[in-house]
């Protein structure tokens, strides 16, 4: 059904180089808070006699964290954190984009992989004590109720929901008979919408006394007692005119 | 870009940007290194979301709009599933799995499945550098694993499985597939769809197929003629090459396909295998001989094809087995039908009454009429086959006989018992007379002959009194007299007196009668024991 997706090779065709580096979640939280340009922080490679080390430093107004609650208050975000890098192995990664318009294009090939890690200090272990404690805490609580639940009740001479229901039934009163005319015209259009219905269903909808609508129900319907829709009501075949969802207006 | 000096060493900064509001989503695309995958010789790709898991997890969607959908359908679904706790997965567009095609048809084929779990404890980026030195991040939004997806044939499940089971024996491994894409050609190239359905089917089939070629052949044959559509059953599999190729060509595919269907797994068709086959009746003598016997000696007479009538008179044919042979004669030579030959046939019957052993012309005539009235279906063997070409000429114009049959039973009932009674009585004027009477009243019922019984015979039973019928059975003036002067008798015994089986007459009528004659007589009345006894004295 859905057209293949073009996918643009540029990115392959140029081998452009990307790298894919795994971040720490608090990190990657921080990063998100990020404003106006997008800046987060510097990366830093030195390069030493072959060997490469780099490390990302984070930008100072990035450091403080509001993910986990009060106590963050006094913990900062590290913002040292050094680069472990690893080449890329047996697997050949690809990075491709997906546009809003499903585009689909290829961005390049990892040529490096790294792992962002925090440098160990005092801010960080407080950072990630204050993270234990909130992954600890039991998901399940157990509370104290003040009334027990019980399946036991009090025989009443009528209970309340019954009571407003009948309230409520007597207020709206018995279903007057309308004009056959207007009945049929109701039950017609109700069944532009949907060809089966169920008998309580049609009284809802038009408001009539039952006796009354099957008697106009026989006049131009039929029910159904046996099959898939079990006991419903249907207008006769001359008065059909559905075609595959296409509403009609219906001959009298 | 600032850069440090440093003895062997230089440094250098760069700024990291992570983009924001970026309208691509982005997502690795892993490939197996024994792959040997080189993005840059892809000349062409193509990549689509796997849609075919849709129907596992989605609702199948009946039509939506007015045609076929009920008012509530929806709710009501949606409460049932709650509240038997069908929890259904959503189908999600996101984690199906992607379909890449590289360098158009002929080029290699990947499927790509999603990976879980990889951004719920760290997240990945993707640091790219810009032109201008800084870098950029992107997170990633999934990965994918991508697999080459095979092009040539492989065996299925169950065709592995029993290749598996011979692989000792089997030396020539390249026969496996070939014989598998015979078999394919065989069944058709649009088989996709019906491989799935039919294949249980026609396994099963397959082991009772040498028994039931016959009796396909024949559906196939018929189907053939009517409907090109394939229809379910064993003739599946055959009727498709058969329309390809003609029957016969259609056969010998059967037999191959048995042979080649032999090497896959298949069942053995146990005893039950046929038990549910119909079997057309062409082959099966199922009705009683008799019956048949009959029959066939009507229809060799007659090529005409069996009316309600006719049908309906052999059933009273056994049943009118038991009657006298004389009455059948009797029956034939009425058997003319119409109203008048009715008549004409009394007459002739009258003179056949002779055959009876009680003789007498009111009789004859009374027990011929109701006799034709009963007998018109009875025939005795050796009659029929005149009574049956009389008969079915003259079927189309006897509606009175049609009535007759149809409440024959109750005549032969009653006529039993006339006969019985008739012999009984013996041979005097009294039987005719009780006869005819019995038989009129029985035929009251019959409204196309009480006229002609009636014309004939001497007044009706309420006028009986008047007769000058000589039986002491007889509800006369006379008889009622005599009794009176015998000793008195209450109504009672008078009533028990005049049986209605000896009379003739119903109860009420012998009620009616005696008042009648009581009346004129005017008996005395005495009272004895409390009830009312009448007498006379000469």
């Amino acid at each position: 059904m859905s057209e293949k997706t073009e996918v643009d090779l540029t990115g392959a065709k140029q081998n452009t180089g990307v790298w894919l580096v795994k971040v720490p979640k608090y990190l990657a939280q921080q990063w998100a808070k990020a404003s106006g340009k997008g800046e987060i922080g510097k990366l830093k490679i030195v390069k030493k006699q072959g060997k490469a080390d780099v490390s990302f430093t984070l930008n100072e107004d990035l450091t403080s964290l509001s993910a986990l609650g009060e106590k963050a208050a006094s913990v900062r975000a590290p913002r040292d954190h050094p680069f472990t890098m690893h080449s890329v192995g047996g697997q050949t990664l690809a990075v491709f984009t997906e546009t809003s318009a499903d585009k689909i294009s290829l961005e390049g090939m990892v040529v490096q992989r790294a792992e962002c890690r925090p440098a160990v200090n005092e801010n960080y272990m407080k950072l990630k004590k204050l993270q234990i404690e909130v992954s600890t805490k039991p998901q399940r609580l157990t509370e104290q109720m003040d009334r027990a639940v019980t399946n036991n009740f009090k025989p009443v001479a009528n209970h309340v929901a019954n009571v407003e229901y009948e309230k409520k039934k007597k207020a709206e009163g018995r279903m007057v008979r309308a004009d056959r005319q207007q009945v049929m015209d109701m039950l017609f259009s109700a069944f532009e919408k949907h060809q089966y219905y169920n008998i309580k269903d049609l009284v809802e909808v038009t408001k009539q006394p039952v006796t009354y609508l099957k008697e106009i129900l026989r006049e131009i319907g039929v029910y159904n007692a046996k099959g898939t829709h079990k006991s419903t009501w249907e207008l006769k075949p001359e008065y059909r005119h559905y075609q595959g969802g296409e509403e009609e207006i219906k001959s009298d | 870009m600032a850069s440090l000096g440093g003895s062997s060493s230089s440094s250098t900064e760069y700024i990291v940007r992570v983009p924001k509001n970026t309208s691509k989503k982005y997502s690795i695309m892993a490939f197996n290194s024994g792959d040997k995958v080189n993005c840059s010789s892809w000349t062409q790709a193509r990549m689509e979301r796997d849609m075919s898991n849709r129907r596992m997890y989605g609702v199948e969607e009946t039509e939506e709009g007015a045609a076929g959908s009920e008012f509530g359908k929806k709710q009501r679904e949606e409460a049932r599933r709650k509240k038997f706790g069908i929890v259904t997965r959503e189908f999600k567009v996101e984690d199906q799995p992607w379909i890449l095609k590289v360098n158009g048809k002929a080029g290699k084929r990947f499927k790509g499945t999603k990976k879980g779990g990889v951004t719920e404890n760290a997240s990945y980026y993707i640091f790219t550098q810009c032109p201008d030195g800084a870098f950029e991040a992107f997170p990633v939004n999934g990965w994918y694993n991508f697999v080459p997806q095979a092009k040539h044939r492989t065996l299925t499940a169950e065709e592995a499985e029993e290749e598996w089971g011979r692989r000792n024996k089997v030396v020539n491994h390249f026969s496996i597939m070939l014989q598998r894409r015979l078999r394919e050609q065989e069944r058709g190239p649009d088989d996709d769809d019906e491989e799935g359905e039919k294949g249980g089917k026609k396994k099963k089939k397959k082991g009772g197929r040498g028994g039931d070629l016959r009796i396909h052949d024949l559906e196939d044959d018929l189907e053939l003629s009517s409907d090109e559509s394939d229809s379910s059953g064993g003739e599946d599999g055959d009727s498709k090459p058969k329309k390809k190729g003609g029957d016969v060509k259609g056969k010998g595919k059967k037999k191959k396909k048995k042979r080649g269907s032999d090497s896959e797994a298949n069942e053995d068709s146990d005893d039950g295998d046929f038990e549910g086959l119909e079997v057309d009746y062409m082959s099966d003598e199922s009705s009683s001989e008799e019956e048949a016997g009959e029959e066939k000696a009507k229809s060799n007479k007659e090529a005409v094809p069996k009316g309600i009538d006719e049908a309906s008179e052999s059933e009273e044919e056994s049943e009118e087995e038991k009657q006298n042979e004389e009455e059948g004669k009797e029956e034939e030579e009425e058997e003319e039908g119409k109203k008048t030959p009715v008549q004409t046939k009394k007459k002739r019957d009258s003179s056949g009454e002779s055959d009876t052993s009680e003789d007498s012309d009111i009789d004859g005539e009374a027990a011929s009429a109701l006799f034709m009235v009963k007998r018109t279906p009875p025939k005795r063997g050796g009659g029929r086959g005149s009574g049956g070409s009389s008969r079915t000429g003259s079927r189309p114009g006897t509606p009175s006989i049609d009535s007759a049959s149809t409440s024959n039973t109750l005549r032969a009932a009653a006529s039993k018992l006339e006969q019985g009674k008739r012999h009984v009585v013996g041979g005097s004027s009294e039987s005719p007379a009780a006869k005819r009477l019995k038989m009129e009243s029985s035929s009251m019922a019959v409204t196309t002959q009480s006229p002609a019984p009636s014309g004939k015979s001497t007044p009706q039973p309420p006028s009986g009194k008047s007769t000058p019928s000589s039986s002491d059975v007889q509800l006369t003036e006379e008889a009622v007299r005599r009794y009176l002067i015998r000793k008195p008798m209450t109504t009672k015994d008078l009533l028990k007196k005049f049986q209605t089986k000896r009379t003739g007459l119903s109860s009420e009528q012998t009620v009616n009668v005696l008042a009648q004659i009581l009346k004129r007589l005017n008996p005395e009345r005495k009272n004895v024991n409390d009830k009312m006894h009448f007498y006379l004295t000469e």
